[in-house]
């Protein structure tokens, strides 16, 4: 049984203590930014920062609508990038979590290709060539504490637990949100286990909000590649 | 690339290994997967309450028990009545407070029309500012206002600080504001 995130949008006020904390467990540095007229800030996801509060301003039905959206790695069950690598020393799910790990082993490995295989374009490259993401702060969770960004969230729109508590509780809170927001939606529920809920049309919120149709249907290509990766890697580390 | 024999052997076997074990459905779970260590594992724990605002969320600072004794790690005090372990982004960042190689650890000065800050000591520091006070104070002082009412005021000293205090900070400070005759007592969260 796998652990799962279930994160509230319309619960979410943007505070971005989430973030503050995944830094701040994880001892990354700072980053240097400048004023782009939002307070989305960092302006991206990076090799040092896992989370970013996404904050979209939109005129919906008349009225000015401030939308956030705090992204990270979904975690997917059947995780693309885990497949284009194909080399469980780089990138394994952890067995118990069910949490999508990357390792230093992912320096020199096929790392664009890796990243265009994200359905959410998540990883982000090094200046060494290693790839960096959200880890699910396996450490906390296999110590029994929650994940930093759930432990601080002052609103609850974070959530943490066991995959079938957790879906139980983004179905029960969707049936709440709906009532006055008949286009809530939860989204990729089945393929990822970190399920937002969102108020609104997913794209408002960020371009890579839901992952798009065909991401998680094995086309030929990468049925194909998954069979020749393990002799593409040995070949490009020879190389 | 030169492929020799002996690589191109290691090659095509590897490639059938993974295909076999691709194909098959076998799990591809790492080699060695052992629960990791927290990184607070051996860290002293104490209680606090966040300096910020008038919240007063409760967190737990976990410091080296070897030597030095610095803060590994701050996070809110699942136990606390009010914040029950959660804390905003400014909670979330307390550590900064003491480990960030951009905090000063001494009195600053920049002189009068001067574009460059120096280091100044602790004492020198202070007499400077009690000595500003007693002369501005001396030079403002009111002891009654225009319809001559005694108010015993200085309307040439604001004060607006600080947010970084506790509340018997802050009463010790609004004392010392208002025994001078202060009437300009500010909050710079609110400017």
């Amino acid at each position: 049984m796998s652990k799962s995130f279930f994160v509230d949008t319309t619960l979410c006020t943007a505070c971005r203590a989430c973030q503050v904390a995944c830094k701040q467990w994880h001892d990354l540095p700072a980053e240097e930014t400048k004023n782009r007229g939002t307070y989305e800030n960092p302006a991206d996801l990076s090799f040092d920062t896992y989370k970013l509060v996404r904050m979209r301003e939109e005129v919906i039905g008349g009225k000015l609508k401030w939308l956030f959206f705090p992204e990270q790695c979904r975690h997917c069950v059947e995780a693309p990038c885990l497949d284009t690598a194909g080399d469980a020393s780089a990138i394994y799910k952890d067995a118990a979590t069910g949490a999508i790990i990357f390792t230093a082993n992912t320096k020199g490995m096929n790392v664009d290709e890796i990243i265009e295989s994200c359905p959410y374009n998540i990883p982000r490259k090094g200046p060494d060539g290693t790839l960096a993401k959200c880890d699910m702060c396996l450490d906390r969770v296999q110590n029994g504490l929650l994940p930093a960004c759930v432990k601080t969230c002052p609103t609850g729109a974070m959530n943490f637990g066991e995959r079938a508590d957790i879906v139980a509780l983004a179905k029960s809170r969707l049936f709440a949100v709906k009532k006055a927001n008949p286009k809530a939606a939860l989204l990729d529920t089945d393929d990822v286990n970190v399920i937002y809920l969102v108020a609104e049309k997913p794209s408002l919120y960020h371009k890579f909000a839901v992952a798009s149709n065909a991401a998680f249907d094995i086309t030929r290509q990468v049925a194909l590649r998954r069979m020749f990766t393990p002799l593409t890697n040995i070949v490009s580390r020879l190389l | 690339m030169k492929v020799t024999r002996r690589e191109f052997i290691q090659i095509t076997g590897a490639t059938a290994a993974g295909l076999a074990v691709s194909g098959l459905g076998f799990d591809l779970a790492p080699v060695k997967s052992h629960a990791q260590m927290l990184k607070t594992k051996y860290a002293k724990e104490t209680t606090t309450i966040c300096c910020y605002c008038a919240v007063g969320c409760g967190a737990i600072v976990h410091t080296s028990k070897r030597g030095d004794g610095r803060v590994i790690n701050i996070e809110g005090d699942p136990d606390h009545v009010i914040n029950r372990g959660s804390l905003c982004s400014k909670g979330a960042s307390l550590k900064q407070l003491t480990e960030n190689e951009n905090r000063l650890t001494e009195p600053m000065y920049r002189a009068p029309y001067s574009k460059e800050w120096k280091s100044v000591s602790w004492e020198w520091a202070l007499t400077k500012i009690a000595k500003r006070v007693k002369e501005t104070r001396d030079a403002t002082f009111k002891y009654k206002n225009v319809i001559g009412q005694v108010v015993n005021r200085t309307e040439g000293i604001a004060s607006v600080g600080s947010a970084a205090m506790d509340n018997e900070e802050c009463w010790i400070y609004q004392a010392l504001m208002r025994a001078l005759g202060l009437v300009y007592v500010e909050h710079q969260a609110r400017i």
